[in-house]
């Protein structure tokens, strides 16, 4: 259902992706790099509730699904298409980028670098605990504490992992703060 | 080649001088071995080792007749462990592990991706401290009916899983 | 809006009335995200020989950008004053330049407080189990004592 979403390049392997793993051993590691992956219109109506962001540019949504929280966030993804979504591919188009899975040192720079290719106005959404502080992984030595460390963050979503409901909410919140 | 094998809970290990490491992997890898399973690294400290510092253990298997064998070496500081991928292709990850996770160092220079290249320090090794549990105070060092204002006035318990200063292997002194 | 089922995960909630300050939950927590403090008020009690002390809380904070939601500290705690409640839209939104988002998932005592009224009653029993020994019809011995069913 995700592929049939988004196309195939989505799936790509990254390094230190969603499963953890190196993909393909003849992928040669050519550093941070601007990642392809799903970009969503959100043109509104979670729960019936009619978001009307009010903005003259469209509401593109780049999700990086770094570990378990990116599944959450796919299955959040996967009820907008009856609300109204068009995929798109591109992270140069997103307006909107939600962290969700754990940051790891190697993979920080991946996701300034994502961050940078977007327009602005640009927002952060950090999805779970992970990408909040760090969660149950901030002792470690090669988590980044936290992507609010590297970038700015607009909304957190708390959650281990949050459910597919409380990122809407936490759409809905972003659209309060965008609103406001 | 000098093994000696000791059998404990149904598995025997037998133990390989370094300097037979690769022989001896390769006269079982033409035996019939061909399937690795895993090559890990722990602490070598056990009653006798003394100047060794990390123990190598390779395990194989024989897929006509399912027998596995272990094998294990002691290393010193600056011992270089002998590869053994070009033998069993899946020990390229465990080397790469070895070399980068508790510095030793390996024959056949596995390429460095599993950490930052900023990263100082060997992560597995014991002696590693994570920096974060000792910058962090404990929420639970306080006791009931104390605030973050007063000094304590006793020694503050440790959390969990963490240990005292004093903890660790003890290694076996050469001089002894 | 979907039916949770029961014991779902949502957010913990603080009885404030049943906390001791026993600290037990915040030494228990595996992420260290549990802020207690407290001060210990020594008050004489009416028809007591020598004035009674007792632990006053005065800061109870649950950091929810780092809680992983094991749910040791409500297992854990002697006499049931945190609960789970179902509740889970309570994002920490930031400023526009994007400060503060996480700092909001910090919930002091007056946020845990609210949450109480969300805690759903505990599921029923089974039916075929033994009534609880507390109970008239219990049976007035320990749970699983084997006396009368051998």
């Amino acid at each position: 259902m995700y592929k049939a979403i988004c196309g195939d390049h989505a799936w790509e392997p990254i390094p230190g992706g969603i499963i953890g793993g190196w993909g393909s051993a003849r992928r040669k590691l050519v550093g941070p790099q601007v990642l392809p992956s799903l970009v969503v219109t959100v043109s509104a109506r979670p729960d019936g509730v009619v978001l009307n962001w009010g903005t003259t540019y469209r509401v593109t949504v780049l999700e990086l699904g770094l570990a378990c929280c990116g599944v959450e966030v796919m299955a959040a993804l996967d009820r907008l298409p009856e609300l109204g979504v068009t995929p798109v591919a591109g992270a140069g188009e997103a307006h909107v980028l939600v962290v969700s899975g754990t940051v790891t040192d190697v993979m920080l720079p991946a996701v300034i670098r994502s961050f940078e290719a977007m327009p602005e106005p640009r927002y952060v959404i950090s999805v779970g605990a992970c990408s909040n502080t760090g969660g149950p992984y901030w002792d470690s030595y090669c988590v980044t504490k936290g992507i609010d460390q590297a970038l700015p963050v607009h909304v957190a979503v708390p959650g281990c992992p949050p459910r597919p409901e409380a990122l809407l909410e936490g759409l809905k919140a972003l659209h309060g703060l965008v609103n406001a | 080649m000098t093994t000696t094998q000791k059998t404990a809970f149904g598995q025997t290990v037998h133990h390989v001088e370094l300097a037979d490491w690769l022989d001896v992997a390769t006269r079982h890898h033409d035996d019939g071995y061909v399937m690795f399973d895993w090559l890990g690294v722990e602490d070598a400290g056990r009653p006798g080792a003394a100047g060794q510092r990390h123990a190598v253990f390779l395990h194989v298997i024989d897929p006509r007749t399912r027998e596995g064998v272990m094998l294990r070496t002691e290393l010193a500081e600056s011992d270089r462990l002998p590869g053994v991928a070009h033998l069993w292709k899946g020990a390229r990850w465990h080397e790469r592990e070895a070399a980068e996770m508790f510095g030793i160092a390996v024959d056949d220079e596995p390429e460095h991706l599993l950490l930052p290249d900023s990263f100082q320090g060997h992560p597995l090794r014991k002696d590693f401290v994570l920096a974060s549990r000792v910058v962090r105070p404990w929420p639970g060092r306080l006791e009931p009916g104390e605030d973050n204002t007063s000094a304590p006035s006793r020694r503050r318990t440790a959390p969990p899983g963490v240990p005292d200063p004093t903890w660790g292997p003890r290694r076996e002194e050469e001089t002894q | 809006m979907t039916s949770l089922p029961p014991r779902t995960r949502g957010v913990i909630a603080l009885l404030e009335a049943n906390c001791t300050v026993c600290m037990i939950c915040a030494r228990e927590c595996p992420d260290w995200c549990i802020h207690i403090t407290s001060h210990t008020e020594v008050e004489q009690q009416p028809g007591s020989a020598r004035p009674r002390s007792r632990n006053v809380l005065d800061r109870f904070a649950i950091d929810y950008g780092q809680c992983l939601y094991c749910g040791i500290c409500v297992e854990v705690c002697p006499f049931d004053a945190l609960h789970w409640a179902p509740e889970f839209g309570y994002p920490g939104t930031g400023s526009i330049e994007g400060d503060g988002a996480v700092a909001e998932l910090v919930h002091e005592r007056d946020v845990l407080a609210t949450w109480v009224e969300k805690v759903p009653p505990p599921p029923p029993l089974d039916p075929a189990a033994e009534a609880a020994p507390e109970t008239a019809t219990g049976t007035g011995r320990r749970p699983g004592s084997l006396r009368g069913r051998t």
